[in-house]
């Protein structure tokens, strides 16, 4: 079964992240990357992860509606939520208790939340 | 550059499609599929369907549905390679939901540039 999970970041994380200097920032991502590389390291080779994305911060989106042929382009995100997506990652699992296993092992979910849906396949 | 367009809209629409106004919409999905500026994108299964991890110290908690309660909901999604956000909300504009729902559109990080 392939599935999308959805990595999600609290916003109050995301405003404490953009108030840091560029150098606490850089040491922050120091420290938290080895965590995704080991993961990636132990997983990738496996051909579990597809297709994977880290998203800018929420307050960089544009949210866009046509109404009566007219394009309406809203800067932010769709919904202004306690818990933001930040990321996106595409995994194969055997099923839904292989995708939690793996879904709880991924960083954010120890401080956010994964969510998993599966894809459906055309 | 990349971008993610993440496609919300009302989940019970689809079903009071006449067959033909699905067959339209349809085409307009496929073509969008295979624009050279989409590198990727899937439909995905109902929101009944979705399943949360939080991992709180040793405990995985799992809940049945979405992290987050919205009356239109994320249904798919698109990866749009292109030059700005502005080009990127252009194809946004054409992907059918942008008619009825939304679509936000949010460039990929890359480390160390801005976007």
């Amino acid at each position: 079964m392939k599935y999308a999970a959805l990595l999600t970041s609290n916003a109050d994380d995301i405003t404490a992240w953009e108030k840091l200097t560029p150098e606490e920032a850089a040491s922050a991502r120091a420290e938290e990357i080895p965590k995704w590389e080991a993961l990636f390291n132990e997983l990738g080779p496996t051909g579990v992860f597809g297709f994977s994305a880290e998203l800018d911060a929420p307050r960089t989106s544009k949210t866009v509606r046509v109404r009566d042929g007219e394009t309406i382009v809203t800067d932010g995100p769709f919904a202004e939520t306690k818990e933001q997506i930040g990321g996106l990652i595409e995994l194969d699992a055997d099923d839904l208790d292989a995708a939690i296993a793996i879904a709880a092992r991924i960083p954010v979910a120890a401080r956010a939340s994964v969510e998993l849906r599966p894809v459906i396949e055309h | 550059m990349q971008y993610l367009a993440l496609i919300y809209g009302e989940e019970g629409r689809w079903a009071d499609l006449s067959p033909e106004e699905r067959e339209s919409e349809m085409g307009e999905y496929m073509a969008l599929s295979t624009a050279d500026v989409t590198k990727g994108g899937h439909e995905l299964d109902s929101v009944a369907t979705a399943t949360t991890v939080r991992v709180r110290g040793d405990e995985t908690l799992v809940t049945d549905g979405p992290f987050v309660e919205l009356k239109e909901v994320l249904g798919g999604y698109y990866v749009f390679e292109c030059d700005s956000i502005d080009e990127a909300c252009t194809w946004a504009a054409k992907i059918p939901a942008a008619k009825h729902g939304a679509i936000e559109v949010r460039p990929v990080y890359v480390d160390g540039g801005e976007s």
